[in-house]
């Protein structure tokens, strides 16, 4: 178990390296640079002079190639050390650390959502397979699955935001906060404006994964029902809920558990799109923002933050697959 | 599952070995209605693609001018193909008053719709038809039946024209994608060792840089921002999940008993891997191919709809609901791109589960 855990980790620090190296070589190849790009846009007549930006060139690093720079960043990550944003002044972690609250609060609810409603869908539709309303409801989800995200997002925005203006159901367009935030005083109505903020993004969110992680569980279930031990349930007379529940889905919950291992990422990477239409202040906003201001230092942290968590959540879905299930073994 | 009565089971597993994997397969996927009816939509979006100018456009399909007779619609595809003589005559884009006054004995075949995918048609352009409505005024009506943009360009004719790219993202982009994905899975899978270790940690890095990460940064990378650097970005990001899959079929079958006899008889490893493995690998590794189609399109229509488009004149569906974002109440902006995305989305998914199915003997298995 140890040499296993050691052998992957080893793979693990080349593929990262080979990650971030790649992303860093094509971050300094984009076209322009932090300083033309951020000033340049804002406010042409407040262009620098080219000493000026020479200086500043030479104060962030960028007057060196691009693989001496990279491993100038490499060496400052294994210190400890993400460098700071060149657009916003800031340290790269303290960046991440305002940004990762507001991405978890949304992906957090999203991935409860999806578990809660996917295992009772999951398991309705095991039990009624082969029923016209299983049908439906399958052929339901599957659609949900095909349907765009960005596309649901503006038609939720168009009834919720538009067609419910000024009634009670009318929800909010963007942003984390109502105006009235700063003003409210109670602890509940704070999270309460956020709560209502985050119902539009969160249900873009979840509704995809939802129809996904129920049409796994349904497929596994078909699996499973197969087998002799269900037979054998049923013969010794356990009701048809408890065969389900307790025979049945309990040998689905292995591969449901690699997939857990594997929604870290998204669990702390946010998304881009869902972000950036509902300007929600996340990491995947920071992200997209980073790349647009050619801020290296923003991209090449959170790169770094989003390798490593696809790297971690392999690994512990491989050991907890292992751990789960004792007929497969790391080695 | 086709709904034909069983009659004995031997017989028709006999006649089944007989009729070839590929017609069984056409069979069993033909039994399934949704899926048909997927593909035929596929079909129709080809359809509408191929004859885009002259369902929507304001340029003759074919005319006869000064005694000679012109297609000035194909100048929708390229502008190169435009008749020269149209521009020497100071058309400027308008025909049909053109027509009638330069040469009266003229005669056109016209669009089915007369509207423009690029511009606003203006007032009498078309005898006695009032110009587009422009701003939020262009609900669907009898003339725009999709209603109009903020600059009054109908948008059946920009979607319409846009059906082009939609359908050129998924097959060009995945094209590309499973020609990479194959190369890399079969010489990993066939030759194994070093090389599968190389290649495995080239799809493992590939596989981890977020996506939208590598396509973002390329497509900053590249200067001018084209439809067709937008699908070889997708293909070329695009790839990780055909290589796996085909590499675990090539270890898979590098063992099995006809590759040794192929070998034996003196074939090279190329030969091999095309002609003996890669028809028997084919089945699986075309079925993450469609479901890729499917998603190169989403891939498209997100950047667009992020901005990240081609820019104009080239029309995409996504940046269709681009511009619905600062006009929601314009619904008419989201609601026609928007399903038209969804349904392409669904029939890829669906043609791609009818081909899962259809082909994947451990799954006709489970249903029986």
């Amino acid at each position: 178990m140890v040499s296993y855990l050691i052998r992957r980790m080893v793979l693990a620090v080349i593929t990262l390296l080979m990650i971030t190296g790649i992303v860093y070589g094509l971050a300094r190849a984009m076209p322009g640079t932090p300083l033309t790009v951020a000033i340049g846009e804002t406010d042409p007549s407040r262009k620098l002079n080219p000493a000026d930006i020479e200086r500043m060139k030479k104060a962030y690093g960028l007057d060196k190639p691009w693989y001496t720079a990279y491993f100038v960043w490499a060496g400052n990550v294994v210190r400890g050390d993400l460098g700071r944003s060149i657009s916003r002044k800031q340290p790269v972690a303290t960046l991440i650390g305002e940004r990762i609250g507001p991405t978890l609060a949304l992906s957090g609810s999203a991935l409860l959502l999806t578990w809660m409603l996917s295992i009772p869908l999951g398991l309705y539709a095991s039990a009624r397979s082969g029923a016209v309303d299983e049908r439906a409801v399958s052929f339901g989800l599957y659609v949900l699955y095909s349907f765009p995200t960005f596309v649901a997002a503006l038609f939720l925005q168009i009834i919720f935001a538009v067609w419910l203006r000024e009634t009670a159901w009318e929800l909010p367009l963007f942003g984390m906060r109502g105006d009235g935030y700063s003003t409210e005083s109670s602890w509940l109505a704070r999270t309460a404006d956020v709560a209502r903020h985050a119902i539009l993004p969160v249900i873009c969110q979840s509704y995809v994964s939802l129809a996904w992680y129920s049409r796994f569980i349904h497929a596994n279930m078909q699996e499973v029902v197969r087998q002799d031990y269900i037979r054998t349930a049923k013969a010794k007379g356990a009701g048809p809920w408890r065969v389900l529940v307790h025979h049945a889905f309990r040998n689905t919950l292995i591969p449901l558990v690699t997939l857990l291992g594997l929604s870290l990422p998204a669990l702390l990477g946010g998304s881009v799109i869902i972000e950036q239409i509902f300007t929600w202040p996340g990491m995947g906003r920071l992200f997209f923002e980073s790349i647009r201001e050619r801020d290296y230092p923003t991209i090449m942290g959170l790169t770094f933050m989003f390798s490593v968590l696809t790297l971690l959540g392999q690994l512990v879905a491989d050991v907890l697959y292992a751990w789960v299930d004792p007929r497969v073994s790391v080695e | 599952m086709t709904g034909e009565p069983h009659q004995s089971a031997g017989r028709t597993s006999d006649a089944d070995a007989a009729r070839g994997f590929w017609s069984e397969a056409w069979k069993r996927f033909r039994g399934r209605k949704l899926s048909m009816a997927a593909l035929g939509f596929v079909f129709f979006l080809v359809f509408v693609a191929t004859f885009a100018p002259a369902i929507a456009g304001t340029k003759p399909v074919v005319c006869r001018y000064k005694g000679t007779i012109y297609f000035p619609c194909l100048g929708y595809f390229d502008r190169t193909l435009e008749p020269v003589i149209f521009s020497k005559d100071r058309f400027r884009g308008t025909y049909p008053a053109n027509l009638a006054e330069k040469d009266p004995e003229s005669w056109a075949v016209w669009p089915l719709v007369f509207q423009d995918p690029y511009r606003a048609v203006r007032e009498n352009e078309w005898p006695g038809e009032p110009a587009n409505p422009a701003r939020d005024q262009g609900k669907p009506s009898a003339r725009n039946l999709f209603g109009t943009d903020q600059y009054g360009v109908d948008v059946f004719a920009k979607m319409v024209h846009g059906t082009t790219v939609a359908l050129l993202v998924g097959f060009v982009s995945m094209g590309l994608a499973g020609t990479i994905g194959i190369t890399v899975g079969a010489t990993a899978g066939y030759f194994g060792g070093w090389v599968d270790m190389l290649a495995s940690r080239l799809i493992e890095v590939v596989m981890c840089v977020p996506t939208l990460v590598l396509i973002l940064a390329l497509v900053a990378f590249v200067d001018k921002p084209s439809i067709w650097k937008t699908m070889a970005i997708i293909g070329l990001t695009g790839w990780t999940g055909i290589a796996r899959l085909t590499r675990a079929e090539f270890l898979r079958l590098r063992s099995s008993e006809f590759v040794m006899a192929a070998r034996a008889a003196g074939a090279g490893p190329v030969r091999i891997m095309l002609k003996h493995i890669l028809p028997n690998a084919l089945a699986p590794v075309l079925v993450p191919i469609t479901f890729g189609i499917a998603s190169a399109i989403l891939i498209e229509s997100s950047l667009s709809f992020l901005g990240f488009g081609p820019p104009p004149p080239s029309v995409s569906w996504g940046s269709l609901l681009n511009d619905a974002r600062s006009n929601l109440q314009m619904w008419w902006l989201v609601v026609f791109p928007g399903m038209a995305i969804f349904l392409t989305v669904l029939s890829y998914n669906l043609v791609g589960e009818g081909l899962q199915e259809a082909t994947d003997p451990r799954l006709r298995e489970a249903r029986k």
